[in-house]
């Protein structure tokens, strides 16, 4: 229990910290929840980017199906007098439609090593946006608007706090969840599995390692956080899903910067990386609107460039061997 | 019933032959070396019998199992393993975890638990001497002791048939000695069905070897008693093209 333990006290200090300022500090919720969705987003995808070392350039579509999950649920539901239980509806559609899509998605191009991978999904979010914008499906380029029914299902105030202040907290709990996840899977076979083809995939199959199976297992994790998170970031707090918002590759890169800044792989590495990356993004878009990727690139490329493994990964290191070392993983 | 049996088994790269029509049978209780020029297709031939790649031509057979389309993964429960002539430990993970992944996923059977790896782990990193680097990352050893490590990989996979390439390459004369008995030692303790080791460092393959298969050019050149195929002169002339035979130089390379 404490090899579980000890490396989520740190993490879960963080997360208590910034829930006690965000709800004390009047002002502080927003930008907080906005680096919060940062976070959450380099969590999930390190599930697979972290422990596979596989670049998954169509990670954003799972954000998006999520999305579209539970803006679906609304639209098709609403009048079946669900009550509250109409988000269990939503999420767990939106954890089958990421299922869905990471198995179609791992079953061809998981069989594709690195460099393959990564540009077989290049594909994947976009040509979700033209489908769904060229065969009108779900709305079409319109989107799907849920405010009237969230209204009509909970009344206007609770519908509000939903979106306001809810839908933040679900995200830190979406957090909490995948960091359990995480530190778990870490310890276990599937975790050395995952360690292992990382490091050599010929030599992990050597060794016994079913890397499809492994890969495969990954990639789903990862696709399932990523609907959560595009279920509560999205819909449930914007009360609306739009294609071309949703399916943004942006979305894609920026999880790839967090994962590489924090340090792929590790526990800590996607929280401190989305803490980083969400607070760089949030004030200079205050102080320098407009300019802030001009900013924020290099800033990336020199951190990068001084800690190769990350942030989290460069610590690890410098503490091997330490009393500390157990808690940073 | 054979543990091994290659038959006729051939891999091409582009044009290049690099295994041709090699028949092989290893035996349990086999001791055998596999020499041979640079590139002549040893390293490729252990590729094909873990699995790394397949056959263009030719059947491999494990105890009568066709094992010719098993995926590398598969064979490892049955009882291959291998070490890499260039060591490829996984480096961001200590010596203890890579061992201990040998454990887990080979042929100890797929109940085995990641602390129950990390005790077979450790017997072996002792047996092979790194027991004081035990948590030292991977890429932190010397050349040397990540060779030791590829050897303690494949032992706590719980082989059959172990498949060493290389082992003692780049060893002192006295590490070479103390290596060769070691393998010798934990074939017996261990009860490992056959051993094959490919080198270049012949008194390691006089030492280790009962029998002997050479290579050239990607076929099987002659098979038979260490010392006698050592001996021949056509052996020589692949090594060296001269007429000094193996057994007087020591070390093929040269
Ligand atoms: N993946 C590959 N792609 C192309 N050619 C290859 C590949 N692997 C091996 N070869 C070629 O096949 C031939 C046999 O190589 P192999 O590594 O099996 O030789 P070897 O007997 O192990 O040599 P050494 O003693 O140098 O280790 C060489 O010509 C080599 O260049
Ligand atoms: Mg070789």
């Amino acid at each position: 229990m404490k090899k579980y333990i000890q490396p989520l006290l740190p993490v879960l200090t963080l997360y208590i910290v910034l829930l006690g300022a965000g709800l004390s500090i009047p002002g502080l919720w927003q930008p907080i929840a906005f680096i919060m969705f940062y976070v959450v987003l380099g969590q999930a995808l390190n599930m697979f980017l972290g422990m596979t070392g596989y670049v998954d350039f169509g990670y954003v579509a799972f954000l998006g199906l999520g999305a579209y999950g539970m803006a679906l649920a609304f639209s098709l539901f609403t009048d079946d007098g669900l009550g509250s239980g109409i988000i269990v509806v939503g999420f767990l559609m939106a954890v089958i439609f990421s299922i869905l899509l990471s198995m179609a998605v791992g079953a061809i191009a998981l069989r594709l090593r690195g460099a393959y991978f990564a540009i077989a999904t290049i594909g994947v979010s976009e040509g979700f946006k033209y489908l769904i914008e060229g065969a009108r499906l779900w709305g079409g380029s319109e989107g799907i608007i849920i405010s009237s029914q969230l209204r009509d299902s909970f009344g206007s105030e609770m519908a509000n706090y939903l979106s306001t202040f809810a839908s933040d907290i679900l995200i830190f709990a979406i957090g909490i969840l995948a960091a359990i996840l995480t530190v778990y899977t870490l310890h276990t076979r599937a975790g050395y599995a995952l360690m292992a083809l990382r490091e050599d995939e010929d030599a992990a199959k050597v060794m016994g390692v079913n890397v499809t199976k492994y890969k495969v297992m990954a990639f789903g994790m990862s696709a399932v956080f990523a609907g959560l998170i595009g279920a509560s970031a999205w819909t449930l707090k914007l009360t609306y899903v739009f294609p071309e918002d949703v399916f943004n590759i942006i979305y894609t890169v920026e999880a790839i910067v967090i994962v590489m800044l924090g340090g792929a792989g590790t526990l800590a590495g996607p929280v401190v990386g989305g803490l980083i990356y969400g607070i760089l993004r949030y004030y200079l878009a205050t102080v320098l609107p407009g300019f802030q990727l001009l900013v924020v690139a290099p800033l990336l490329v020199l951190i990068v460039t001084v800690f190769p493994d990350g942030v989290v990964g460069y610590i690890k290191r410098k503490l091997k061997g330490s009393r500390f070392s157990k808690y940073v993983i | 019933m054979v543990l091994l049996k290659l038959e006729k088994v051939t891999k091409r790269f582009g044009g290049l032959v690099a295994v041709n029509e090699v028949s092989l049978e290893i035996k349990h209780g086999d001791s055998i070396g596999i020499v041979g020029p640079n590139g002549s297709g040893k390293t490729t031939l252990f590729n094909l019998i873990s699995g790394v790649y397949m056959p263009d031509e030719g059947r491999i057979f494990l105890e009568d199992q066709d094992i010719t389309e098993l995926p590398a993964f598969k064979r490892a429960p049955l009882g291959i393993a291998r070490s890499f002539q260039i060591p490829r430990p996984f480096r961001s993970a200590t010596v203890r975890e890579n061992v201990a992944v040998g454990a887990m996923f080979g042929a100890h059977g797929e109940k085995m638990s990641v602390d129950e790896a990390m005790s077979i782990a450790d017997h072996y990193i002792d047996l092979v001497g790194l027991g004081d680097k035990r948590l030292e990352l991977a890429d932190k050893l010397t050349a040397v002791e990540k060779k030791l490590l590829e050897l303690a990989r494949a032992l706590a996979m719980k082989p059959k048939l172990l498949l060493l390439d290389e082992v003692v390459a780049g060893m002192n004369p006295n590490d070479v000695d103390k290596i060769v008995s070691l393998i010798k030692k934990i074939k017996e303790e261990e009860k490992i069905a056959a051993v094959a080791m490919v080198e270049h460092v012949i008194p390691a393959v006089m030492k280790f070897a009962e029998r002997v298969m050479v290579m050239n050019e990607g076929k099987k050149m002659v098979e038979g008693a260490t010392m006698e195929v050592l001996k021949m002169k056509e052996v020589a002339e692949v090594y060296f093209g001269t007429s000094q035979t193996i057994g007087e130089s020591g070390d093929a390379r040269g």
